[in-house]
């Protein structure tokens, strides 16, 4: 009998991994422009120290989520050449699970009434 | 100009503690860890806002990735068969018990002093852990040096 194996996407993600993988979904950025843009799409909830998000970092490399970029300058900061990242196949397909599974878990909660329709950070 | 030192001597700092990670891990990230560090501050400074608060807290932020890192790079060289990794591990943890029944011995062969209480079945023992500990660390010693010269030797 044949059995349907769903693709390793690695969800559930820890937070981290899933607000740098949705700073990644865009474009292509150097570790303070993931942490920026990680703290603009959370509304300054979520910030993460240097340690966390390159803790972070390392196991979304060895996990194949995100692939390291050429080093280059960054036009809008000083003349250091930057490591920049990108995220991978796999890193997309990832994503697009875990934001599945929480459109799921939303519709039950709006489903069941404990939380309303337009549901946003610290709302 | 005050300021740009005090970032330059804070960088410096930081970048003695990256020191710290797991080679790997450095030759990976500290160049770009140091980079964002810097960034940081440098937004906060603009921004009028405090520094001490952010460099406190990412030294010990930083410190904590640090030890992650370290039991991260101990579970996964055990689980690869890193022999030189265990063989280390063991040899830390022999010296670290052979130095702490030492500190218990003399400690209490100067609280037994002048009492005349026999201490020999305690101390002989902890003397012979000792022993074993020491002989545990040689031959991890040993074993590493091979290991290594070894995993050198090959391709």
């Amino acid at each position: 009998m044949l059995r349907v194996v769903p693709p390793k996407t690695h969800a559930p993600l820890t937070p981290a991994v899933l607000h740098i993988l949705l700073a990644l979904a865009a474009e292509e950025r150097h570790g303070y422009g993931i942490m920026k843009q990680v703290q603009a799409d959370s509304g300054g909830q979520v910030t993460m120290g240097p340690g966390t998000l390159y803790g972070s970092l390392n196991r979304m490399l060895d996990a194949g989520l995100i692939r390291e970029s050429a080093r280059r300058v960054d036009p809008e900061m000083d003349d250091e050449r930057r490591i920049y990242y990108r995220i991978s196949a796999l890193g997309q397909t990832t994503l697009k699970a875990e934001l599945e599974r929480y459109r799921r878990v939303l519709t039950v909660a709006q489903q069941s009434h404990i939380v309303g329709k337009g549901v946003a950070y610290g709302q | 100009m005050a300021s740009d030192s005090k970032l330059e001597r804070s960088r410096v700092w930081y970048s003695r503690l990256l020191g710290f990670y797991p080679q790997r891990f450095r030759d990976r990230f500290a160049e770009g860890m140091e980079q964002t560090f810097a960034d940081v501050y440098r937004e906060r400074r603009a921004a009028g806002r405090g520094v001490t608060g952010f460099v406190f807290g990412a030294f010990a932020e930083t410190f904590i990735g640090i030890l992650v890192q370290h039991v991260e790079q101990m579970r996964s060289s055990s689980m690869t068969r890193d022999t030189s990794g265990v063989l280390k591990t063991v040899r830390l943890g022999a010296i670290g018990l052979a130095l702490l029944l030492v500190c218990g011995i003399v400690t209490v062969m100067v609280l037994a002093r002048g009492t005349g209480e026999d201490i020999t079945g305690v101390v002989a023992p902890a003397l012979l852990l000792v022993i074993v500990s020491a002989v545990v660390a040689v031959v991890t010693t040993v074993a590493a040096k091979r290991a290594g010269n070894h995993g050198a030797s090959r391709p």
